[in-house]
């Protein structure tokens, strides 16, 4: 029993009794006092190690998570003018309008209702880019779901064909799977790290939340990798688009590609973009094709 | 010919073993001198064998090739050119060139007399010789209003990126135009409806007559154009038939085809096709008196005058199970099974005939799906049977007292417009089966403008037991898994809100700062890890600490006996000067500072020192403190102060043993 007790000396806890001399507690204090001072109790900082940085993190991502409150003001208001144009019936005015407040900040209702815009303007490829960035940012609406679906049995298309990886990169947003990812990971990193350093017992909860930690890391990995290749899909845009055999104007067109028609992007040169689909590889322009973020396209040049 | 003559070499070239009943290869009697030498100096059983020509590749062959001339012409005329007030004439513009290689103007350049807009488009080939070549005509319907001459301006079309200029053309209005002018050649569009429903087929019939002169042409190529609009080719007709016309019976070709619309709304349609002069596609039937001029044809694309079609979607309320695009006044015979004594496993089929009596043709019609039902698995399959022809007398489908249907010739024309016959192949999974399962199907009537039900009913039968399916669980088990009907898609609404946000749609692990946020953790717990492996090398190593703090101490009590000195305070020079020696030697003893007398300082000092002025120095200090602190007598510290110098030099060398 008397092993089991503890003795607080300064900031941290020892084994009772595993040192007599006082020289030696000294320098246990001495040994305390290089710690970073902090602008709450020292105390409540070494108890918790990880408060500091776990604030730090969800601040930033709550920055970068949250846009201004101006930017939030104009997308709305924009969304409100674009669904009251469709309800008007003046679609082409609607999807200016949801277009422009996608442009201010990207929500997942607010590219259902432009997808929807497009479509009855009849622009199928950009519709079912809208709708495919809609499940980007949002994969649990249903709606958007459902008009995909639409879409693709009236128009005849085929929908993008994914690796496991990829679909299991679906079940989640995108950015969630990286967060889920970092998050975990540091999980299991402290949980493995901290009980030795805070002279505390490693006790079987450590060990399950490190464990859990690291197969929650590891599960989205694979997401990772599919969000990664995912973002390479992109859509026709336009009606009845060659596909061709080299990046040129006047190069032989190896098949012609329907709106909305699903292709992954290779690489860029100029103008072009060499897209892989079910059918061909070859060269569209790149206005021609769209991917679920435009980084993508900038980063090719 | 030589096709015909291909395939009959090709034929004679494989005859079947009469043993074997396999293809033996034969020798060819059309093998050239050659082939008859080599085959003269090989052994009989090492002959070598032809190859039989690929048909298909004799088809090809035998097509005369494409020429596309390198220098593109064009030419435009009006037909007629000459035409009174309000009278239809055409523009006509004519390319040797390819259809798809034209950019043909958005807008044409015409005098605003004119009321002019754009008519049918086609491309054919003529016979050039041993080649063909594209021609390609644009027409524009025109019509003046006032009296006068009418010039389209020449204007230039790029003809596969290569400038033509497509020359100008004039237009005479007059009052009486003189009688030597024909009026343009037209077609008639003739439908039997106008006013339909989205998927409903109707009967177009397109009319060409004979010229004044009694000349009857074919049409190439013909054709409905329009948006929205689908056009039955497989079940077209051509035919040529004496039909009145201005009072006389003139001898007129007929093209006949079904159209069904696709889309609601006003669509507009139109008949066009080249006039072909003596060729035609496929078989012809004369019925009556009729000249066909021979000699090469002379294309020329005539077109119809546009038929306007309102087409109304059909109605979502009153749908019923069933309906696959069934449009018409339907009627279904007694299903019919054979046999109706069965075992289990065993397929038996179920036909019904479908025969429609509306006004217009049976469009391609779908066989309802079977349902979903447990003890039976069901395949669909439907025969079509195209609309009959519409010929003077028709044949009647009735259905006798035993369910089959009786075709008779004797009344009712128009009345029947096509059979379909569902077949379905069912095969029982249980002996407990009683009854096929009733097939649900419905059409719409576009009179009544309501679905009618036309479940298909179910029939008796005897199942036996019999050898069962290998997967019959599994049957069994999806019958009744997928009976939930598949919901229809539609577009949904708007969204209500805007859902989730997002500051970009570029994920976070693809964004600079997001490494950024990731080194920080990282770099905190490797700080932790840093602090607690430092830490822990302390613990192992306490006379670190203890030395450490010793020079801390002594450098506070060094600036002690600094300040002291430039006081001249003596007493406090001297306490400090011997605290200073204390904590300097204190770690290498056991034991707190204050307990550390002259003789423990004496022993750290180097050899030579002990007896020399720095042991001197030491002994006169601690004698001087002692005695102040112990003796009742206070002693004089006042010649400490001159000892400062040699105090430091002792200061400095217990520093340098810490």
């Amino acid at each position: 029993m008397k092993a089991a007790r503890t003795e607080k000396v300064g900031r941290v806890s020892r084994p009772f009794g595993t040192r007599t001399s006082k020289h030696v507690r000294t320098a246990s204090r001495l040994a305390a006092h290089p710690l970073p001072r902090a602008p709450y109790p020292a105390d409540f900082s070494l108890r918790r190690p990880g408060f500091g940085f776990a604030a730090s993190v969800l601040m930033l991502a709550a920055l970068s998570a949250c846009p201004s409150t101006a930017a939030a003001r104009s997308a709305e208001s924009l969304f409100q003018a674009g669904a009251a144009a469709y309800r008007a019936g003046q679609y082409p005015r609607a999807a200016e309008a949801f277009h422009e407040s996608v442009a201010h900040q990207p929500a997942s209702g607010t590219l259902q209702d432009l997808g929807n815009a497009w479509w009855l303007c009849g622009r199928t490829g950009s519709a079912i880019l809208a709708w495919e960035q809609a499940r980007w940012l949002d994969p649990f609406n249903s709606s958007v779901r459902q008009n995909l679906r639409f879409a693709r049995k009236t128009a005849q298309l085929e929908a993008p064909d994914l690796a496991w990886y990829e679909v299991v990169s679906t079940w989640l947003p995108a950015s969630w799977w990286a967060w889920i990812a970092g998050i975990s990971l540091w999980l299991a990193v402290g949980m493995g790290m901290l009980p030795g350093i805070l002279r505390r017992p490693k006790a079987t909860w450590h060990q399950a939340v490190a464990a859990l930690g690291l197969m929650v890391f590891l599960l989205s990995v694979p997401a990772h990798i599919g969000v990664q290749t995912r973002s390479r899909i992109g859509f026709v845009l336009g009606k009845d688009i060659p596909l061709r055999l080299t990046p040129t104007l006047e190069a032989q067109a190896v098949t012609r590609l329907a709106a909305g028609e699903p292709g992954r992007w290779v690489r860029a040169r100029g103008n072009y973009l060499l897209i892989q689909t079910s059918r061909a590889l070859g060269w569209v322009e790149q206005e021609q094709f769209g991917v679920a973020y435009p980084r993508m396209e900038r980063s090719a040049d | 010919m030589p096709l015909l003559l291909a395939g009959v070499v090709s034929l004679s070239a494989h005859a079947a073993d009469p043993e074997t009943n396999r293809p033996q290869p034969q020798m060819s009697l059309q093998g050239t001198r050659n082939d008859l030498g080599n085959r003269r100096a090989l052994p009989q059983a090492q002959m070598p064998t032809q190859p039989p020509r690929d048909p298909f590749m004799s088809l090809m062959v035998s097509q005369p090739q494409i020429e596309i001339p390198a220098v593109p012409s064009a030419t435009a005329v009006f037909d007629p050119p000459v035409v009174r007030p309000r009278e239809r004439s055409y523009l006509r513009v004519m390319f040797n060139a390819l259809e798809e290689s034209i950019e043909w103007p958005t807008n044409l350049a015409a005098p605003p007399q004119l009321d002019i807009s754009p008519g049918a488009h086609g491309q054919i080939f003529q016979m050039m010789g041993a080649t063909m070549e594209p021609r390609t005509a644009v027409n524009y319907r025109v019509r003046a209003g006032g009296l006068g001459s009418f010039t389209v301006p020449e204007f230039v079309v790029r003809v596969a990126g290569r400038p033509v200029t497509v020359p100008a053309a004039s237009l005479q209005v007059v009052a009486a135009p003189p009688t030597g002018v024909l009026p343009a050649a037209r077609l008639t569009l003739e439908l039997r409806a106008t006013n339909l429903f989205v998927g409903q087929a109707v009967a177009a019939r397109v009319l060409l007559p004979a010229s004044p002169a009694g000349v009857v042409q074919g049409l190439g190529q013909p054709q409905l154009s329009g948006g929205g609009i689908l056009a039955d080719l497989g079940g077209a007709r051509q035919r040529f038939e004496m039909l009145p016309q201005g009072g006389t019976r003139v001898p007129t070709f007929i093209y006949e085809t079904t159209l069904t619309p696709v889309m609601a709304g006003k669509l507009i349609v139109y008949a066009q096709g080249f006039t072909a002069g003596s060729r035609f596609s496929g078989s012809v039937v004369v019925n009556g008196p009729a000249t066909i001029q021979g000699g090469p044809p002379q294309y020329t694309l005539l077109e119809s005058e546009p038929v306007e079609l309102d087409v109304r979607p059909l109605p979502h309320e009153g749908q019923l199970p069933g309906f696959t695009g069934a449009i018409g006044r339907l009627t279904t015979g007694p299903p019919k099974l054979t046999p109706s004594v069965l075992r289990v496993g065993d397929p038996v089929k179920l036909t019904v005939i479908v025969t429609n009596c509306g006004d217009g043709p049976l469009a391609r019609l779908v066989a309802p799906p079977p349902p979903p039902t447990q003890g039976w698995q069901v395949f669909a399959a439907s025969d079509y049977a195209p609309a009959l022809p519409l010929a003077p007398t028709q044949p009647v489908m009735r259905f006798g007292p035993n369910g089959n249907p009786v075709r008779t010739t004797t009344a009712l024309p128009d009345e029947l417009e096509g059979i379909v016959t569902f077949a379905y192949t069912l095969i029982p999974l249980t002996e407990t089966a009683r009854a096929t399962p009733p097939i649900p199907f419905s059409y719409f009537d576009p009179k009544a403008g309501a679905y009618v039900d036309l479940t298909i009913p179910s029939v008796p039968v005897t199942v036996k037991p019999g050898a069962a399916p290998g997967d019959l669980a599994s049957l069994v088990q999806a019958g009744t898994a997928g009976s939930e009907p598949e919901k229809e898609l539609v577009l949904s609404g708007l969204a209500a809100s805007r859902g989730r946000t997002a500051a970009s749609l570029v994920p976070p692990q693809q964004q600079a700062w997001f490494p950024l946020v990731q080194l920080a953790p990282a770099l905190f717990f490797f700080g932790l890890w840093s602090w607690d492996r430092r830490r822990r090398y302390l613990e192992a190593h306490p006379d670190v600490v203890l030395r450490r703090r010793a020079r801390r101490a002594l450098r506070h009590q060094c600036r002690v006996v600094q300040r002291a000195a430039q006081a001249a305070d003596a007493p406090r020079f001297a306490a400090a000067a011997v605290n200073a020696m204390r904590v300097a030697c204190a770690p290498h003893y056991p034991a707190e500072p204050r307990a550390l007398v002259g003789g423990d300082v004496l022993p750290l000092l180097p050899e030579a020192d002990r007896s020399g002025r720095a042991g001197e120095v030491v002994r006169h200090f601690f004698a001087v403190t002692d005695a102040a602190r112990f003796g009742t007598a206070a002693p004089n510290v006042t010649d400490l102060l001159p000892l400062k110098p040699d105090l430091e030099r002792v200061l400095q060398e217990l520093e340098q043993k810490l």
